[in-house]
């Protein structure tokens, strides 16, 4: 057999499988038998959509369906305009004016436009694919487009009193039922958010609505009504460390310099940021319960002391020692007179005084297993000569800079 | 992680070698002025401390200010009244320490000083060998270094060679054991004095060298040269250098732009011990000694009235100030100080009369200025007196 050979048979053998479909003439068929009456025409749209995107409630009740959402009914109509179809043709009065010019315009046929189908097939496959919103990461909150941590926006004008400067956030978005004596069990979008100006004003409030976006819409607008203030320290941190506790959940904060920066859960990340605290330590004990954090935060937030009532409370001077000044004594408030004073020779700290007396436990420095081993020890040794190179090579590079 | 952030430091580096060009690698120029004699027996003077001291002040919130620093904790106390007047006592000490003036000393000449030539050793060597005694606790000025040569000369080492030595074996923290480029360019010493950086380019100055150095007079004079063109002498108020500022231009007799920002800021006291000091230097016969006196009778001392700011802070807010302190507060100045004023007047116009002044026109103007500003004060303050009924003593 030579070449020329196998590629006719080849040849023989596509023609004969791929035109013996097209080859059967449907006129040629005897006997065919239709059957007008189908699901697809005896059924409303609505009911053919939602055998394909919805479960049945006995389904649902067994937790079927969970990706429900992801399959939307298709708007069939979509893309199609009433005189334009699969026959490309001219309508006078429907797709064209009926008289041009002088002449009248007459039904005409045109050449098939095979690019219309392809398009509406191509829009509606786009319809169909479900895609997870991708949110620029300015817009990001704590997690992916989860709701916690993501900005809403400043709570709704009420008569003339604008929140113009205020930025509110959702700490918390969950689902919660609740029993009805006739509609059983109903559920509810629960949604904690907290709002602020950045300068000491600030609210939260717990709402829950049959829908999320209401949820986050009365959230928004309730804690924008439940405004309080707080009295920032240089207007970037608290006025000193303290303990506060709600239920279970217990917080030690602490006062920090300018620049540390927010180190605490992230609630009460978000909570400072939108009251306007740029520098805290807070650490969590005990329950890290959402509502008991936020409550218990404001709570300590409010419970704080002025140096002067502090001062007041003690009767002893209060005055802040700061590096950057090179430890200049500067007086924050001063005691009144009292002979109290005379007796206190040792002056307690403050920390446990706004602490309430309680102590914090700094856990000792834990190193790696292998510091007291012979090798580590070795490595230090011969590593010992090279402690300066860097910072020789960084200055001899600056030196012969330029 | 820290080799990686050393690496980038190092092409961040490389990467601005492009610049290089940029900067002329021309040397520092040299200043106009220099001491011609030994300016130290005059300068260490107890009373030429004393003005010089007096002028520089002692402003509380300039000397600890805010600074950039690693660690900039702060720590919140209580402290009972007692616990506080010796932190007040200590934070003057500690002021008065930070405001120790550089000395002015005249500049130390290398002198070859040979200990023994053995010829013998000549080409024992190819190289020099220099000896330190590293013993601990020895101050720079009196550890031993010593060269041996390749002739064979054992002598001690050069001054330059001393200090480097020094910095290797005992470096101190700041310094380099180079010239920093900032010194030895002159592009980049006329950037930092154009943007009137002069406490950052003397301190600087003080870390890197010695005060007998060459570098350290030739530069700081460049400094204090530059500053008496842009008048901002109130930069250097309240800190250690401004005491050697104001001796630099008593020495050279141009204290004139000087004394006009003294008269203007309201500081006639310290105009006046400025000129005294210009008197005392250049051995001119006026009698000062007298007028001084008055105003140091009138005037409390710089670390005196700091220690009194800083209890002025303890007064209560509720306490009730007599009617005479609140009229002073709100004009700023006691009846003493009107008396001193007076006094400091007539020495200064006493001053710019004679020749000594060159910049005649302009003072007068100031002083007049100042005058009239002076009278409406005290007019104000002897009709308040009168108002409120009190005598006036």
């Amino acid at each position: 057999m030579n070449l020329a050979s196998i590629r006719t048979i080849c040849q023989t053998w596509k023609t004969s499988t791929l035109s013996s479909p097209f080859s059967i003439q449907p006129s040629l068929l005897p006997n065919i038998f239709l059957r007008n009456t189908s699901f697809f025409n005896k059924l409303p749209a609505e009911d053919i959509w939602r055998g394909v995107t919805a479960v049945s409630n006995a389904g649902k009740k067994r937790g079927r369906g969970k990706g429900s959402g992801k399959k939307v009914a298709k708007d069939l109509n979509k893309g199609q305009t009433i005189g334009l179809g699969k026959n490309n043709c001219i309508w006078p009065g429907l797709n064209s004016p009926i008289i041009r010019g002088n002449e009248l315009v007459y039904q005409q046929k045109l050449s098939e436009n095979l690019d219309r189908e392809n398009g509406i097939f191509k829009l509606r496959d786009s319809l169909s694919n479900f895609r997870m919103v991708k949110l620029s990461s300015i817009d990001r909150g704590w997690s992916g487009s989860k709701m916690p941590g993501r900005s809403i926006g400043p709570p709704d004008t009420v008569g003339e009193e604008e929140f113009s400067s205020f930025d509110t956030r959702v700490l918390e978005n969950k689902i919660v039922f609740i029993m009805k004596g006739n509609m059983g069990r109903k559920r509810r979008y629960s949604v904690l958010s907290v709002t602020g100006n950045g300068n000491g004003l600030g609210g939260f409030a717990t709402v829950k609505a049959p829908e999320v976006r209401t949820a986050l819409r009365k959230s928004k607008n309730r804690a924008g009504q439940k405004l309080i203030n707080i009295d920032l320290c240089e207007n970037r941190t608290i006025y000193h460390d303290f303990f506060t506790g709600f239920g279970k959940t217990k917080i030690y904060c602490f006062k920090k310099p300018e620049g540390y920066g927010l180190i605490c859960h992230r609630a009460i990340q978000t909570i400072c940021k939108v009251i306007g605290i740029k520098d805290l330590y807070a650490k969590i004990e005990g329950s890290t319960n959402l509502q008991h954090i936020v409550k218990a935060f404001i709570i300590g937030l409010m419970r704080q002391k002025s140096y002067q009532n502090i001062a007041n409370e003690t009767s002893l001077n209060i005055v802040e020692q700061r590096n950057a000044r090179n430890g200049y004594t500067e007086i924050k408030a001063i005691a009144p007179i009292s002979p109290v004073q005379e007796t206190k020779k040792h002056a307690v700290d403050i920390m446990h005084f706004t602490l309430g007396n309680k102590i914090v436990l700094q856990k000792k420095a834990t190193y790696p297993f292998y510091v007291d081993s012979k090798g580590h020890k070795l490595f230090q040794i011969k590593e010992e000569r090279f402690r300066n190179q860097a910072n020789v090579r960084l200055h001899k590079l600056v030196n012969f800079y330029g | 992680m820290s080799l990686l952030r050393y690496v980038r430091r190092l092409n961040a580096l490389q990467g601005h070698q492009h610049c290089r060009r940029e900067v002329s690698s021309a040397p520092a120029k040299s200043a106009t002025l220099k001491y011609d004699q030994d300016p130290q027996p005059l300068f260490t003077d107890s009373e030429t401390q004393r003005l010089l001291q007096s002028m520089t002040q002692l402003q509380l919130d300039k000397v600890f200010r805010k600074r950039t620093v690693k660690d900039n904790r702060s720590e919140t106390k209580f402290m009972t009244n007692e616990q506080l007047e010796t932190e007040f006592l200590q934070i003057i000490e500690k002021a008065k320490h930070l405001l120790k003036m550089p000395p002015i000393v005249k500049i130390k000449q290398d002198t070859e000083r040979i200990i023994a030539k053995d010829p013998a050793l000549k080409d024992f060597a190819t190289t020099k060998y220099v000896f330190t005694d590293i013993t601990f606790g020895l101050p720079h000025s009196e550890r031993k270094v010593v060269v041996r040569e390749t002739d064979g000369t054992l002598a001690y080492a050069s001054l330059d060679t001393t200090k480097r030595m020094n910095q290797l074996y005992f470096p101190l923290e700041g310094r380099k054991s180079y010239t920093p480029r900032m010194f030895a360019y002159e592009e980049l010493l006329h950037k930092c004095l154009e943007e009137h950086k002069y406490e950052f380019v003397l301190d600087r100055l003080t870390v890197q060298y010695e005060p007998y150095e060459t570098e350290f007079h030739n530069l700081s004079a460049r400094v204090f040269e530059h500053l008496n063109e842009s008048k901002q002498f109130d930069l250097l108020r309240s800190t250690r250098h401004f005491g050697p500022m104001a001796f630099f231009y008593a020495w050279h007799r141009c204290i004139d732009d000087l004394l006009y920002d003294m008269i203007r800021r309201d500081y006639l006291h310290n105009a006046v011990e400025l000129i005294a000091l210009t008197y005392k230097i250049h051995k001119i016969p006026v009698e000062y000694t007298e007028t001084l006196a008055k105003l140091e009778a009138l005037h409390p001392t710089p670390d005196v009235s700091a220690l009194s700011e800083l209890r002025g802070f303890l007064r209560r807010p509720e306490e009730k100030q007599g009617i005479e302190q609140e009229i002073q507060t709100a004009i700023g100045k006691t009846e003493q100080d009107f008396a001193a004023d007076d006094i400091s007047l007539k020495f200064i116009e006493e001053y710019i009369a004679s020749e000594h002044s060159l910049k005649k026109v302009q003072l007068e103007l100031a002083v007049q200025t100042l005058k009239e500003i002076n009278l409406e004060k005290l007019q104000l303050f002897q009709g308040l007196k009168k108002a409120h009924g009190v005598q006036a003593s």
